[in-house]
């Protein structure tokens, strides 16, 4: 199995510190409408559907199904080349898409539609960075 | 609803053409900064029109990646009163938007000789072409980590458009079956097409097995799928057809054009990798040019990647959605197939002036000079631009004459 990097140190600023709070708590905080109760992206400040400004954070189940993803490898000609990463594309089983990285996967065994579930890792100096890994024991569909 | 040309209220008289085509040399061009290459781009492109340049009284200016070609542009060209003068970013869409308001300014009267340029120079002695283009994630030399939700991409490894193009170009293929295979036939078509422009920074041809042996640079990606980067300028002179008639050249009539972009949402975006604005403004400028796409006889498409073109000929019409690969795979669009594309190499071997290297070609070819390469018939042209991730689009229809 080939071995894929984690993520990178992020820091948080005014509009995601309460996702961050979420994820040192080991929740995945998206924004749901009050009105309609349609599930939004951490960022949102409007509802994508409704359009409405009152969104409130809510945990989301954490699960969702890959859409796409990419291997970026090493530059070519380093002594000691670090793993390649795997930057995707998440369709979170609420309905918005989160952008963000396969961990825990060999690259090869991706499919789109692989059920995923969120881990948190936590780089050094870094806030807790939602990833995604293959649910365990599930085929792609 | 696009008029077309039918419905253009325009006296014919004034309706625009493209009279001259200046570029500078392309590629490694070192120590030039974009400034003045601009400056060589725009006189030259008015010596090629047979203008003086002070008879130039519109000037409309656009960037790369490096920056530096202002409104200043103006001053040193020694141009006075001009009517008309700006800056615009649409990115790879930037060149077919310039065509289309210069035409619309040309039209008007606002301006009767309007010159467009774009010009860059990110490539520096030492440099690799990806550091030239990389954008950093924010956390650079003093490691202080990149914040909030940008900071998030940039942990994530999302950023900088390799990884954002192969994200799309993986959907496409999980979606339809696109093979890596499709991907090498478009760069290997586009280097036999290179072999014939002496202006290509890559001539030698390529094979599906040399495709397959570049390295990798954002799987499914790899090296032979990815633009060139180049210094270098290109300008186009655009005025009406009636003084054009009088020029240097035959005029390049510009008989329709249309953008789109979509905007959607990258929160869900069922389109992604799937289908992009070409599906709107190639119709919506064919509309307006009174033509169909069975008339095209040269078509210059916008491939920043290997992947741009496979996914704007279907958006196109000229082959299915979710044929693209087994269309270009055909050999199609190779030289000596059924469909003339990219007929300089494009930015895959050629040269990576943005929208300006299908526009530069597209121009090259419908007045006949593309020598070894030229393609028969030439008297139509569908040129395509794209910017950002696939999502800034503009379609410009040139012809040899007007229908």
């Amino acid at each position: 199995m080939t071995a894929v990097a984690g993520p990178g140190p992020v820091a948080r600023n005014e509009d995601s510190a309460a996702f961050f709070d979420g994820t040192a708590a080991g929740r995945f905080l998206l924004r749901r409408c009050r009105p309609a109760g349609h599930w939004n992206r951490p960022q949102a400040v409007r509802c994508a559907q409704c359009d409405s400004p009152d969104l409130r954070p809510e945990p989301a189940a954490g699960t969702g199904r890959l859409v796409s993803w990419v291997v970026v490898h090493p530059r070519p000609g380093a002594d000691d080349p670090p793993p390649p990463a795997v930057p995707a594309i998440v369709e979170l089983d609420e309905g918005p898409w989160w952008w963000t990285m396969m961990v825990g996967a060999d690259p090869a065994g991706l499919r789109a539609g692989l059920p995923v579930q969120v881990v948190f890792e936590r780089p050094e100096g870094s806030e807790a960075v939602p990833v995604w890994t293959p649910v365990r024991g599930q085929p792609p569909t | 609803m696009t008029p077309s040309n039918a419905q253009r209220t325009t006296n014919p008289s004034r309706r625009a053409a493209i009279a001259g085509l200046g570029l500078t040399d392309m590629g490694p061009v070192y120590g030039r900064s974009s400034a003045s290459l601009a400056e060589e781009a725009v006189r030259r492109a008015a010596a090629d029109a047979g203008l003086r340049l002070s008879e130039v009284d519109g000037l409309i200016v656009s960037n790369g990646v490096s920056g530096g070609v202002g409104l200043g542009l103006q001053r040193d060209l020694g141009l006075l009163d001009l009517r008309l003068l700006c800056e615009m970013q649409g990115f790879g869409s930037t060149a077919g938007s310039m065509v289309q308001y210069a035409s619309m300014a040309v039209e008007s009267g606002a301006a009767e000789v309007v010159a467009c340029v774009f010009a860059d120079a990110p490539l520096r002695p030492g440099r690799t072409a990806q550091d030239a283009y990389s954008r950093g994630g924010g956390g650079g030399r003093d490691a202080s980590p990149p914040a909030g939700w940008g900071g998030l991409l940039a942990a994530a490894g999302v950023r900088g458009p390799n990884t954002m193009y192969a994200l799309a170009a993986r959907r496409h293929m999980e979606r339809f079956g696109t093979t890596t295979e499709d991907l090498a036939a478009v760069a290997v078509a586009q280097r036999a097409w290179a072999a014939g422009n002496p202006l290509a920074q890559y001539r030698d041809p390529i094979t599906v097995e040399d495709h397959h042996a570049s390295r990798w640079i954002a799987e499914p990606f790899r090296k032979l799928d990815c633009c060139l980067v180049s210094n270098g300028g290109v300008a186009v002179i655009v005025t009406s057809a009636e003084r054009a008639a009088a020029l240097a050249h035959p005029p390049v009539h510009v008989l329709g054009w249309a953008q789109c972009h979509p905007g959607l949402s990258l929160d869900r975006n069922p389109d992604f990798g799937i289908v992009t604005g070409a599906a709107r403004s190639g119709p919506a400028a064919l509309s307006m040019a009174g033509v169909g796409l069975a008339d095209v006889e040269v078509v210059e498409l916008y491939d920043c990647y290997t992947f741009t073109v496979l996914v704007s000929l279907e958006d196109y019409g000229f082959c299915a959605k979710g044929e693209g690969g087994a269309f270009v795979s055909s050999g199609a669009t190779a030289p000596g197939g059924s469909l003339k594309l990219n007929t300089g190499g494009g930015q895959l071997s050629a040269y990576y002036m943005w929208g300006m290297t299908p526009l530069s070609e597209a121009v090259i070819q419908v007045r006949g000079e593309g020598g070894d390469r030229q393609a028969h018939p030439h008297d139509l042209a569908l040129v395509s631009g794209n910017g950002g991730v696939l999502d800034h689009h503009a379609t410009l229809v040139l012809a040899s004459g007007r229908p």
